[in-house]
């Protein structure tokens, strides 16, 4: 029994004088007892209702139209069929491509934002040159500007020179790092200790090869945080795609459900089952990562 | 300026220099052309024309531009309340720390890592009057989301359940920075419970308080994709919300000034919006902790 009052945290700092009877101590054990079944029961609700339409959207993408017609929307499917599985993959539908394009989408992205954000964040900490403040107060600035405003200049710029409905198209906007990664990378390379560069400078080492070698190293936590944010915001990407793809073969998979849904209405186990193929790889990384995302999310504000 | 000192200044440009082309061109330069486009008037394939004022004339005069701004501020006014609260509570309940609370908190977050876009399409099928979930638990038979009165709060609903771990993991962050010697100094005074959370918790958790509302607010006045999934903005307009409205106005209507022209009131009403809010935090005192 963890309740009992000899246990309780509280009653080594009471004071003789103030020291409880027995049953008044009995009386607040059992109070603890019930508000912490209280606020468990609390906690349980909050996961039912967060985790219920996960659920019961992957149930429904194992059912075959009849059984859903049939059995309705919260039974469990009998038997299982992956019939709404094959028919996205390599049956009527081809979900294929989307995946591809949306993972070429994010892994290009990645590895632009990385790499130029990382040498934008390494100058604005460690070298010096005439309108650094300025630039960098600059840069700032540009995070108030809110995404829905550029999105209508960026879409006429990029069609002006023949970049609508291209894969470059998709990415570029994206591919040169961003302010808010350069913000966080300058924080963390600012605390790293400026006698380890002055002895690889003395060593004969490059600037690349003090990034690469002495900053990246020592970097990995918050590199690993950027890394988590962009794979997020890139494989959730839905307005900027929407806008400046046309045809099928440039769809990521966010624009590819939406066009299923809205031509499949009241096709739902198909529909579900594209739901959970956008959703699972995200779902999966979350979990095997989740500490650190979670650490990410409240050190960086992810979005 | 030293041979040396001008050798690290030319390094410093060149490792901007990739990063400097990509603010410039994607994030500073739009901020001009789209001020320029909506003194415009271009519907993409005839040649532009200069129009002066006369889109913010006519979408300040138009009833649909109304009713987005309208729409969109109850969104946000929904929203905003409901998820601070929420998210406080659970983050007062997991700061408890009874065993298991970090399971808990790794749910609360799932939603927010799923795209906005596929959770609002799931969100229709529950929502859906027939086949979906929701009607099927309740037994019943309600038209959420294509009732007038019904389907605003319906998507608002969905924003808050998809945001609310992520506003429970700032206040968490928040409570943990609460040195615990100033609660055992508040119970050593006689302070009870609740006395402790309105004279020393919640003052205490202003700056968080400040910045999960500020980017709430944000991003909530943008909301797309959800609306997108769940009602295309239906019905009559009733979750017409003003990123719909730049959307339909530009790819649909082909009306590129006028939603350039939004795009503008709606970044002008964001600053404003913004503002406030720190005019009302700056008036209240904020305590030091570090």
């Amino acid at each position: 029994m963890p309740m009992t009052p000899t246990s309780s945290p509280t009653r080594d700092r009471q004071t003789p004088s103030d020291r409880r009877t027995e049953p008044a101590a009995r009386k607040i054990a059992a109070r603890r007892v019930i508000t912490n079944a209280a606020t468990y029961a609390v906690l349980l609700a909050g996961a039912l209702v967060t985790l219920g339409p996960y659920l019961l959207s992957f149930l429904t993408s194992f059912k075959s139209s009849r059984q859903f017609a049939r059995d309705g929307a919260l039974s469990v499917p009998s038997p299982p069929t992956f019939d709404n599985y094959a028919a996205l993959f390599g049956g009527r539908y081809d979900f294929i491509p989307p995946i591809a394009i949306t993972v070429q989408v994010v892994v290009v992205v990645l590895a632009g934002q990385l790499v130029f954000s990382v040498l934008a964040a390494y100058a604005f900490a460690r070298v010096r040159f005439p309108g650094r403040e300025a630039l960098f107060w600059l840069y700032l600035a540009t995070l108030m500007v809110p995404q829905i405003v550029t999105l209508i200049p960026l879409y006429t710029m990029l069609s002006t020179v023949g970049l609508r409905d291209t894969f470059w198209g998709i990415v570029l906007p994206f591919v040169f790092g961003s302010p808010y990664a350069i913000f966080l990378l300058r924080e963390y390379f600012r605390g790293i200790p400026e006698d380890l560069i002055n002895a690889a400078k003395l060593d004969g080492a490059g600037t690349l090869r003090i990034i690469w070698h002495v900053i990246v190293p020592m970097s990995k936590p918050i590199l690993a945080t950027l890394t988590i944010i962009t794979i997020v915001s890139h494989w959730n990407n839905f307005l900027w795609p929407l806008i400046i793809t046309s045809s099928e073969k440039w769809r990521v998979l966010t624009v590819a459900t939406a066009s299923l849904q809205s031509q499949h209405t009241g096709n739902w186990t198909l529909v579900m089952a594209a739901t959970t193929v956008a959703m699972a790889p995200l779902l999966v990384v979350f979990l095997v990562f989740q500490r650190h995302v979670v650490r990410s999310i409240s050190l960086t504000g992810l979005k | 300026m030293s041979r040396l000192a001008r050798r690290e200044a030319r390094t410093g440009y060149l490792l901007l220099a990739p990063s400097l082309l990509g603010v410039g061109l994607f994030l500073i330069l739009p901020v001009f052309v789209v001020l320029s486009l909506s003194l415009q008037q271009w519907n993409l394939i005839s040649p532009a024309r200069w129009v002066g004022l006369d889109n913010f004339r006519s979408i300040l005069s138009d009833p649909d531009v109304r009713n987005s701004v309208l729409v969109t501020s109850l969104f946000v006014l929904i929203v905003i309340p409901v998820q601070t609260v929420l998210g406080l509570a659970a983050a007062l309940l997991l700061n408890r720390r009874l065993p298991g609370s970090n399971l808990f908190r790794v749910v609360y977050v799932i939603p927010w890592i799923c795209a906005p876009l596929t959770l609002g399409v799931v969100w229709r099928w529950i929502f859906d009057p027939s086949d979906g979930a929701l009607n099927a638990l309740l037994g019943q038979r309600i038209e959420w989301l294509s009732s007038t009165t019904l389907a605003l709060p319906a998507v608002a609903a969905v924003a808050v359940w998809s945001q609310v771990g992520y506003v429970t993991l700032f206040f968490l962050a928040g409570l943990n920075a609460i040195p615990a010697e100033l609660y055992e100094a508040a119970r050593m005074d006689g302070a009870d419970g609740r006395r402790v959370f309105w004279h020393l918790t919640l003052p205490l958790l202003r700056p968080t308080t400040f910045f999960v509302l500020v980017t709430g607010v944000i991003s909530s006045f943008q909301v797309f994709d959800t609306v997108y999934a769940m009602t295309r903005g239906g019905p009559a307009g009733r979750t017409d919300v003003i990123a719909a409205r730049i959307y339909h106005e530009a790819f649909e209507a082909f009306r590129l000034g006028r939603a350039a022209a939004l795009a503008v009131l709606l970044f002008v009403l964001l600053v404003v919006v913004t503002l406030a809010q720190q005019l009302y935090f700056r008036r209240r005192i904020t305590y030091d902790l570090s």
